[in-house]
């Protein structure tokens, strides 16, 4: 074991925090989405790490499904920025209200 | 000794990602954001390394940093670049969000150390199939995990086919 696996729960914590952070207060649409995926990349930290601490496998598979989900994500996100893009060129996020009553 | 080449590793890898995550939260310029995410990636893939988890290592290098995150790159570039370096790249309510992100890692942190881990498994020496190893993950994966895996392509046509629908350019309406 080279690190206990508390030492890896609380690197998870702490780049999913850093991810929370970012999602919330970036302004960048894009950068947001990244931001998620700081998150999951945390997520998947803190699954492998169990993985490893409980000789289980099934901790790596579920990390393998996190990155599947991850990359729909990205490309349904990212064709929503492009037809965001194309309908209000050059929106901010706080500009994005039609959906507000 | 090649225990502690192995924790000083760990432990230079888990601080290069802190810092990393927060420059790519913090830094103005997009692209450069984009680098730090890629610096991230590369480093947690190396503690996967350390943890002993290869493939999930390579995954995270293959299609993480090299397809996911050169996908958003591409986007970024698509879209208006100076105009982003010059708006602002917090909202006016950053230190509630700072206030959040703290608070969820502390949350976290606490439930991690008031949850009572179960110890370390005990590892049996198996040469044909390591725990957590390629291969005992591969029986898995086509094993218990084998209606979640095909499921997992039906969630990538669904996307692929979703992404293709919204970004097309559509026909003038009549």
């Amino acid at each position: 074991m080279v690190a206990p696996v508390e030492t890896v729960l609380g690197l998870s914590a702490v780049l999913f925090g850093i991810g929370v952070f970012g999602f919330l207060a970036r302004r960048n649409i894009i950068l947001m989405l990244v931001s998620v995926e700081v998150m999951l990349n945390a997520v998947n930290l803190s699954l492998v790490g169990f993985s490893s601490h409980l000789a289980d496998a099934r901790g790596q598979v579920l990390a393998l499904f996190v990155i599947a989900v991850a990359a729909a994500e990205a490309g349904i996100g990212l064709g929503l920025v492009i037809a965001l893009n194309r309908n209000k060129p050059g929106a901010s996020v706080a500009d994005l209200t039609d959906l507000k009553w | 000794m090649g225990l502690h080449v192995a924790q000083a590793a760990f432990y230079y890898l888990a601080a290069a990602s802190v810092v990393s995550a927060l420059l790519a939260v913090t830094r103005k310029n997009p692209v450069h954001s984009m680098l730090w995410v890629l610096s991230l990636f590369m480093h947690v893939a190396g503690i996967f390394l350390l943890l002993g988890a290869e493939f999930v290592a390579a995954v995270q290098v293959i299609v993480y940093a090299g397809a996911i995150l050169i996908f958003y790159l591409f986007v970024m570039m698509l879209l208006d670049l100076p105009g982003e370096v010059a708006r602002p790249r917090f909202g006016r309510h950053w230190p509630l969000a700072a206030a959040a992100g703290l608070s969820f890692a502390a949350l976290a942190w606490l439930a991690r150390s008031g949850a009572g881990l179960p110890p370390a498994a005990e590892r049996t020496i198996d040469e044909a199939a390591p725990p957590g190893g390629l291969l005992d993950m591969g029986r898995q994966l086509f094993g218990p995990f084998a209606l979640p895996f095909e499921i997992a392509s039906l969630v990538l046509v669904a996307a692929i086919v979703g992404a293709v629908v919204l970004a097309r350019r559509r026909p003038a309406a009549p």
